[in-house]
């Protein structure tokens, strides 16, 4: 008996749980226990106006979300915010990958040039992008009057049927660079071989694009489509320093609505089972990409 | 009638010339979109609060001033009281933000917390992807898993257990604690970078140390390290560029000044309608400066660490 | 020195079995050769006595040591690749330094051991250069120095040769057969290629599927295979398989398959009238006779410079034989074949075990 417990925890397996114990010390504390913690109170009807009162209502905050209309709308804003952003990005770094691809004097700056709104933080993105945006002295006015495309300045943060776009432009710019390096490693695995293949059997670069370069980027798609998924529906910062939420509810994000409910209603509750709705599209969504696309990441 | 000769030339001529025109031409546009956007940021910094907000606005700011960069880095000097107010930018009612002082002070706070989590971020990172990469024990897919899984929950989700948790420590307003928490935020990504990155060195090697005499310890220091170089800077540089960007959780774990990151403080400028546009701008200059200069500097290492994973889809 | 006993060794990797219940003894000093195609578990079996891998069920003894749950770092063994594994970043030198360094040696006595093992491995005028400057042969010298200089209890080879070309790989050969006279080690090499197993070995192991098939002197499994398998590994060309069925005979028992008929050794085919069987030939025991014996036709004629292969039809059974270089043949020559029986080699064609003599 001892026999077999030694067996099970050799050498080997004693040194991983030495090695791997800071990660999990750490983890537990700091990640771990907020999780567990945090579900638990989204059983909860905790509302801080009320602390002394705090009933047991297992999924009854669930239940109440998805009879909100709020919540609803907030679904529809989070999509049409997530559906744009990703694609948009993923076109562009398809783009932008191709061209790295080729060989020409100069790339190497270029490559290290597009790290530029990767490296910026995600403040000063928001804050950049404001000031460009604004109403009265931003630069896209300035430059569209001049171009003469429109006539007299635009609120573009304050029109409701534009806000979303002008948020996800500015998530766009930061993402694309990272999307179109992960898609560019993919490309440099493509052997020369099947483009010579592909040439000699008659194909133009339209054709060869297609039928040697996409199919192989599959796996590469996949990881940056989850991948900007994952990060474009639980998008905050923007939101808190370009429009918190407004106008009206025209960016009222899921994420912004979480915020809300925590930090402003005060009700603890439900925005703990609004993290986790919000957990489990994603999670469902990366499922479904993964499964979609027929490869492990 | 072209000559029999010639066919092949002018088309072959004509194809490269086109291609050095269509790349020249994407170059220019993706420069233009990439940096455009920094250069109208450094360009306002570095006007007077007049001349930015003049219609239609200045493209080149055409009276260079650093009276905003001077105004952040001469005000640590100057308490901002009723009486001190109005020194600042003529354009705006000389109003000096009254976060003004706090910048250079936010700013080592990220500093030094940013080299703290890239440091611990690669000492408990390193360890683990060993671990699982190299050691085939069991359990060892479930550890994988349940370290990415920490990832999956929103962090506004955690932020209020998070703070309690703080709390109850008597943590908050520290450094330390942002540390931490910023730890438990990047290092299931730089594990996965490493594990990554292991995976690509030959198993021979791992055999051959361990032949020779190495505990994993031991094999880890003389074979996988060494190899890593890139993996390890693009762990770095993640770590940094995180915790220097992080927002939410600083926001709610440093409610006093003394511990603010720049982030929070930018973001109290922008909501402070007291405060002039220029100097807005000259704030974003200055967070904006070390990420860029660290990612440029890196950026081989950055890349060649990110991809040993990614090759593979 | 050690002599090494696996003891009901079993390895599982998930739902599939690499090694089912092995015994073997590996006597002290003895260079001892695990054969066989891959996947048949012998690097498996390497990794097992190097404490690379753990083992499911069953034990590992060195000498009267249990060393089942040590570590390889404990185990005082050496090993070397078929990929070489040099640390890529260390000089020639510390590639050998390595080891003893760990141990905790000081540098003098380093110095000595290293510039030893250079000079009997002749790499003394490379101890300065790195990994990659090397020719595929100096860093497999390298590697043996490594390996040497830790004056290891067990050296374990794993296809070291594989990697190099041809005549490099025969010089290599002498060289690892000298180290091991001169440093009377236990030597435990892994190959796939049956001449090295051959030249090399004191004994040899074959396995097929996790499995021994036979564990005996290179002598024995080339001239009496325990089955068709290991008949059929060793022996270039390969041996020649007739399938047919013993018949007895006035003139004693008889192999017979149509009209291929020819006489087998009773001791072995006694009283087997009418059994399946398969006939195993190896072509250099086939003499090629003017007249007498059986007659059949050349098909094909592979010269190899040393020796001609020839590829015969006799009696409607292909067979491949040897011939010397200075027989000069054609295709269409009418040939006869002779063949001791002591020299045929029989098998049972469901079992395809070896018939042995029933005393």
């Amino acid at each position: 008996m001892l026999e077999r417990l030694g067996r099970q925890f050799g050498y080997d397996e004693r040194s991983a749980a030495l090695l791997v114990f800071p990660v999990f010390a750490v983890l537990m504390v700091v990640a771990v226990y907020p999780i567990v913690y945090s579900f638990y109170t989204s059983l909860f009807d905790i509302v801080l106006t009320r602390p002394w009162r705090r009933p047991f209502v297992g999924f009854g905050n669930y239940a109440r979300i998805f009879a909100d209309p709020q919540f609803w709308t907030a679904v529809q804003r989070t999509t049409v915010y997530t559906v744009v952003t990703v694609s948009i990005t993923t076109v562009m770094a398809l783009f932008v990958a191709l061209l790295l691809n080729e060989a020409f004097p100069g790339r190497r700056l270029l490559s290290a040039l597009i790290l530029l709104p990767w490296a910026t933080p995600s403040i000063v993105n928001g804050l950049m992008w404001k000031w460009i945006y604004d109403p009265g002295y931003g630069l896209l006015n300035g430059i569209l009057v001049q171009l003469g495309w429109i006539e007299k300045y635009i609120v573009w943060l304050g029109d409701p049927d534009k806000t979303l776009f002008m948020i996800a432009n500015a998530a766009i710019w930061k993402q694309m660079p990272l999307a179109a390096i992960l898609l560019l490693v993919s490309m440099k695995s493509i052997s020369n071989d099947l483009y010579r293949a592909a040439t000699v059997d008659g194909a133009n670069v339209f054709q060869r694009f297609l039928h040697v370069t996409l199919p192989a980027l599959k796996p590469g798609l996949m990881l940056v489509l989850v991948y900007e998924t994952m990060i474009s529906i639980r998008h905050f910062d923007l939101f808190l320093i370009m429009t918190q939420g407004g106008p009206g509810d025209a960016s009222y994000t899921l994420s912004w609505q979480i915020y809300v409910e925590t930090f402003r209603n005060l009700k603890f509750g439900i925005g703990a089972a609004l993290s986790y709705v919000l957990a489990l599209a994603t999670f469902i969504l990366s499922y479904l990409f993964i499964r979609g696309f027929g490869s492990k990441a | 009638m072209r000559a029999a000769t010639d066919d092949g030339r002018r088309a072959m001529i004509a194809k490269r010339w086109g291609r050095g025109l269509l790349i020249s031409a994407f170059s220019a546009l993706l420069v233009i979109y990439v940096a455009g956007p920094v250069a109208w940021l450094v360009s306002s910094s570095l006007q007077s609060e007049a001349d930015i907000t003049a219609v239609p606005p200045n493209w080149l700011p055409p009276k260079v001033t650093f009276g905003n960069f001077e105004a952040i880095f001469s005000n640590t000097t100057r308490e901002v009281t009723y009486e001190t107010r109005r020194q600042g930018d003529p354009a705006t009612g000389r109003f000096l933000p009254s976060g003004a002082e706090n910048l250079l002070p936010a700013l080592w706070n990220s500093f030094t917390v940013g080299l703290w989590v890239a440091i611990l971020n690669v000492v408990v990172s390193i360890t683990a992807a060993y671990a699982i990469a190299v050691i085939h024990f069991k359990g060892r897919q479930a550890a994988l898993y349940t370290i990415l899984a920490t990832r999956v929950i929103p962090d506004i989700a955690l932020i209020v257990p998070l703070f309690l948790v703080m709390r109850n420590l008597d943590l908050v307003n520290t450094r330390f604690a942002l540390v931490v928490t910023y730890l438990a935020v990047t290092v299931p990504f730089t594990i996965f970078i490493l594990i990554s990155y292991f995976e690509q060195i030959p198993r021979d090697l791992y055999r051959a140390a361990r032949a020779d005499g190495c505990s994993h310890v031991q094999a880890l220091r003389h074979v996988y390290l060494p190899l890593s170089l890139p993996a390890l800077v693009a762990s770095v540089m993640f770590a940094f560029l995180t915790s220097w960007n992080e927002f939410i959780f600083a926001l709610i774990l440093t409610q006093n000044i003394a511990s603010q990151t720049l982030p929070i403080v930018i973001s109290g400028f922008v909501m402070d309608f007291t405060t002039s546009f220029s100097f807005v701008n000259a704030a974003g200059v200055i967070a904006i400066v070390p990420p860029v200069v660290l990612a440029m500097m890196f950026e081989r290492y950055i890349v060649s660490g990110l991809t040993a994973g990614a090759v593979k889809g | 020195m050690a002599r090494i006993r696996l003891d009901g060794v079993t390895k599982h990797y998930g739902s599939v079995t690499a090694l089912q219940q092995l015994n073997l003894d590996i006597r002290d000093r003895e260079f001892m050769v695990f054969l066989g195609p891959s996947g048949c578990g012998k690097t498996t079996t390497l990794n097992i006595i190097a404490g690379l891998e753990e083992i499911s069920e069953g034990n590992i003894w060195f000498d009267d040591r249990r060393v089942t749950f040590t570590p390889p770092h404990k185990r005082e063994i050496a090993m070397v690749f078929q990929s070489y594994a040099l640390y890529p970043q260390k000089s020639v030198f510390d590639n050998i330094a390595f080891g003893l360094r760990l141990r905790g040696e000081d540098s003098a006595s380093v110095d000595a051991k290293v510039k030893s093992a250079a000079e009997r491995l002749e790499i003394s005028h490379l101890l300065d250069r790195k990994p990659h400057q090397l020719s595929g042969g100096q860093r497999q010298r390298v590697a043996l120095g490594r390996a040497l200089v830790r004056q290891p209890s067990v050296f374990l080879m794993d296809e070291p040769l594989s990697n190099l070309d041809a005549a490099l790989r025969v010089s290599m050969r002498s060289l690892i057969k000298k180290l091991h006279l001169a440093m009377g080690t236990t030597f435990v090499y892994v190959t796939h290629d049956q001449a090295e197993a051959l030249t090399l070995a004191d004994r040899i192991t074959v396995m097929r599927d996790g499995l021994i098939q036979q564990l005996d002197t290179p002598d024995a499994i080339y001239n009496r295979p325990a089955n068709r398998f290991v008949a059929s590994f060793l022996g270039n060309p390969q041996m020649n398989f007739i399938e047919g069925k013993i018949a007895e005979t006035s003139a004693g028992p008889r192999f017979v398959r149509g009209d291929f008929q020819l006489a087998v050794d009773p001791e072995v085919a006694a009283g087997q009238g009418g059994r399946d069987v398969v006939l195993g030939l190896r072509a250099e025991d086939a003499i090629l006779a003017g007249d007498g014996g059986l007659a059949g036709a050349v098909t094909l004629v592979s010269p190899l410079g040393s020796e001609q292969h020839v590829d015969m039809d006799i009696a409607g059974v292909e067979l491949t034989v040897r011939a010397s270089k200075d027989q000069s043949l054609a295709i269409g020559d009418r040939l006869s074949l002779a063949v001791e029986p002591a020299r045929l080699h029989l098998f049972d064609a469901t079992s395809e075990q070896r018939l042995a003599a029933s005393s």
